[in-house]
């Protein structure tokens, strides 16, 4: 009898959890390892042969190709700046959107819509921008502003890409804010009012540590979001100029399926999981230290 | 209970293995007629190919022809080559020359033997070629230079076609003078700089397939060679007399600049021509070669080359059939009319004439050219794989004004040195 009932929890366990641990095998462990066994081979591609290369794909990466590193500084550069205004913006919004306002609903809507738009249809949408609209809009207004090169140039075409990308996922975060601070107990935030805290006061020392793990959550997606930002590029600049804005994602697309080294691309990929699994645990590690709880 | 739970894992092992199975492609061979698969990638011919596959099939009842049609925003070789690991291979497909044939050549025909394969232009043959044998059926030929309009051209003034650097620049200053923009630049196309701009240095080599060798032995350097320094100079030219921001001008708006009459020039192909006929059909249009110096008999010259060519897959049981069609295709005249007439091909192979009501102004003066003997070579399909992409970046960056002259041929180099690694 006892025997019956460990064996049918198993096969329960083995139900539910079974058909995702094969999809994740399936999907994900299985292609990572052969992921790594290509990156010690040089292989084009298409071949049905390839040859052992031991690690010679990870010294030329760093001895021979200046255009990894350097879409490396790009994407850590985007990653920063992405992160901090998608996270001040997507805050904001949510806190002026849990006040009475009577458009809020729509408002919260109107937000949200960009994410929901793929991001290579965006940054199509946004190319037509910034060439078209913008230029009509700068004959019209003669703000220089306008009449930027906005796709042009490199500090330019690097803004637009953070701001297409700022665009597309604050109204996400600002969902997760908004739920953050509706469970803020309205307790303690009449409770800070008795004692005689301003609005800003209340906002420093009551609302900001209780949503900390929206935060936590909140900075996690910005960081994995902008570290692998791929299609935005793709749509908006392809990369230029002059390689101004190839993400780390383009990168090694491009290694792999325009110069058709995949070993080389494999090798790219496996260095960049490394360093994207360290960031992203150190950025959990120290934002819950933050959380406090009730 | 127990009954039922193993009823349930039974579904649950079997869903995965359904999933898969759907992905499957039919054999193919059905109630005695054989399919064959075609994975071609110019989207522009895609209409009149399936009416030239009814045709086909009108007369070769016995065949079915699938083509599938990736190509435009889509990037082809990378869904290429997802069939091909995924099993599901086509019967023909297209690829195009040098590099990429010696990427395939393990899966690909020898062709040789084809009715045809002796008809096929040199110029058109060498790219698929390796020790003699013939490897693909070139799609067609195409050729750019200075696209120019010959009626801003009357108005500027200008009589005489420019054939050196110093007639081009004369005809600039004078477009510019009569209120025209001299050149529609597209530079923020990758193509425009990184295949068809660069390449007048690579084919107006005494022997640009030695060059491109000594490049990556490191017998040659991109810094000390005279004809990439002329190269620079016609680059600079089209610059000082285009329009405004070139780096931010699409392919798109550059056709559309030329066809409006806001230009007068544009660096561009005779591919152009049904995107230019539908914005203005009465435009008169010709193409200017692009000199680099000052000899007018070596610059009179445009650049011809093969973008694509069919390609039989050596693994395919069909293959005997899709031999079949490709021979029907040049072979019949109703094959050869799509060729001319319907996709506006000019033709690769000496058996197929084209005539210039049928190719357009563009296609009728490149095949001119081309049986003068006048053209030079394509040679982006010799470079590194990715070359033309980073040569565009550099040039890019050159334009932009973050890099010098000199910067910019070393990052050619650095490039180079990189990318010739495989």
């Amino acid at each position: 009898m006892v025997d019956r009932s460990k064996r049918s929890r198993l096969m329960q366990q083995f139900i539910f959890v079974g058909p995702t641990s094969l999809f994740f095998f399936v999907i994900v462990l299985i292609p990572f390892f052969l992921g790594l066994y290509y990156s010690f081979t040089s292989w084009n591609g298409i071949s049905q042969h390839t040859s052992w290369a031991g690690l010679r794909n990870y010294l030329h990466i760093f001895t021979k190709d200046p255009s990894f590193l350097n879409s490396f500084w790009f994407t850590a550069k985007f990653t920063l700046f992405g992160l901090v205004l998608t996270n001040l913006l997507g805050f904001t919004l949510a806190y002026v959107l849990t006040r009475k306002l009577f458009t809020r609903n729509v408002l919260r809507t109107v937000f949200f819509v960009p994410h929901v738009i793929g991001g290579l249809l965006l940054g199509f949408i946004w190319q037509f921008i910034f060439v078209r609209g913008f230029a009509s809009l700068g004959a019209a207004t003669g703000w220089s502003f306008f009449n930027l090169p906005w796709l042009g140039t490199e500090s330019t075409a690097f803004w637009a890409v953070v701001i297409v990308f700022v665009w597309q996922n604050a109204g996400y975060l600002m969902v997760i804010y908004i739920s953050a601070i509706n469970n803020v107990p309205k307790g303690l935030l009449e409770a800070s009012k008795v004692d005689g805290a301003g609005r800003l006061q209340s906002l420093m020392n009551v609302t900001i540590p209780l949503v900390m793990p929206a935060v936590t959550v909140c900075l996690f997606l910005s960081i994995s979001w902008s570290f692998k930002v791929f299609d935005l590029n793709l749509a908006l600049t392809k990369g230029g100029p002059f390689k101004a804005t190839e993400s780390v994602a383009l990168n090694i697309y491009n290694e792999a399926y325009t110069i058709s080294r995949f070993g080389m691309g494999s090798a790219k990929a496996i260095i960049f999981f490394i360093i994207v699994a360290v960031i992203s645990m150190l950025q959990v590690r120290a934002t819950k230290k933050r959380e406090v709880e009730l | 209970m127990m009954r039922r739970t193993s009823g349930w894992l039974l579904t649950a092992a079997l869903l995965p293995a359904l999933l898969l199975s759907g992905c499957g492609r039919s054999g193919g061979n059905e109630d005695g007629v054989t399919t064959v698969h075609i994975y071609q990638f110019k989207v522009e011919i895609a209409e009149a190919l399936s009416a030239m596959k009814a045709e086909f099939e009108k007369e070769h009842p016995e065949i079915r022809l699938d083509i599938q049609t990736v190509g435009g925003g889509t990037d082809y070789g990378a869904s290429l080559r997802a069939k091909f690991s995924s099993g599901d291979e086509p019967d023909i497909f297209t690829i195009g020359g040098n590099n990429e044939r010696d990427m395939w050549l393990e899966y690909l025909e020898d062709l040789s033997g084809e009715s045809w394969a002796g008809d096929v232009k040199p110029l058109a043959a060498e790219q698929m070629t390796v020790d003699g044998k013939l490897y693909g059926m070139p799609m067609n030929l195409e050729g750019y230079g200075f696209i120019y309009n010959k009626e801003l051209f009357q108005q500027a003034g200008i009589t005489e076609k420019p054939l050196t650097l110093s007639a081009l620049r004369e005809a600039a200053q004078k477009l510019q003078d009569a209120g025209i923009t001299p050149f529609a630049n597209g530079y923020q196309e990758w193509f425009v700089l990184g295949n068809h701009n660069v390449n007048v240095a690579f084919a107006q080599q005494p022997d640009p397939v030695a060059f491109i060798a000594g490049l990556t032995d490191g017998s040659k350097t991109f810094a000390a060679d005279p004809v990439f320094d002329q190269w620079v100079d016609l680059l600079d030219l089209t610059v000082e007399y285009g329009n405004p921001n070139p780096l931010s001008t699409d392919y798109n708006t550059q056709v559309t600049m030329l066809a409006s009459g806001e230009a007068a020039m544009m660096q561009q192909g005779n591919w152009t021509q049904g995107q230019l006929d539908g914005i203005d059909p009465d435009l008169n249009l010709g193409i200017l070669p692009m000199p680099i110096d000052d000899t007018a008999e070596d610059n009179d010259k445009l650049y011809v080359g093969v973008p694509s060519n069919w390609v039989i897959n050596k693994n395919s049981p069909v293959k005997e059939e899709a031999k079949v069609f490709l021979d029907w295709m040049v072979t019949s005249d109703t094959g050869k009319r799509y060729i001319t007439k319907e996709f506006q091909f000019i033709p690769a192979l000496d058996s197929i004439e084209g005539t210039e009501e049928d190719l357009g102004l563009l296609g009728a003066e490149v095949l001119a050219y081309t049986d003068k003997d006048q053209a030079l070579s394509w040679n982006w399909s010799r470079l590194p794989n990715g070359m033309p992409n980073e040569l565009s970046s550099s040039i890019q960056g050159y334009l932009g004004g973050k890099l010098t002259k000199e910067g910019m041929l070393k990052e050619f180099q650095k490039n180079w040195d990189n990318l010739s690694v495989q």
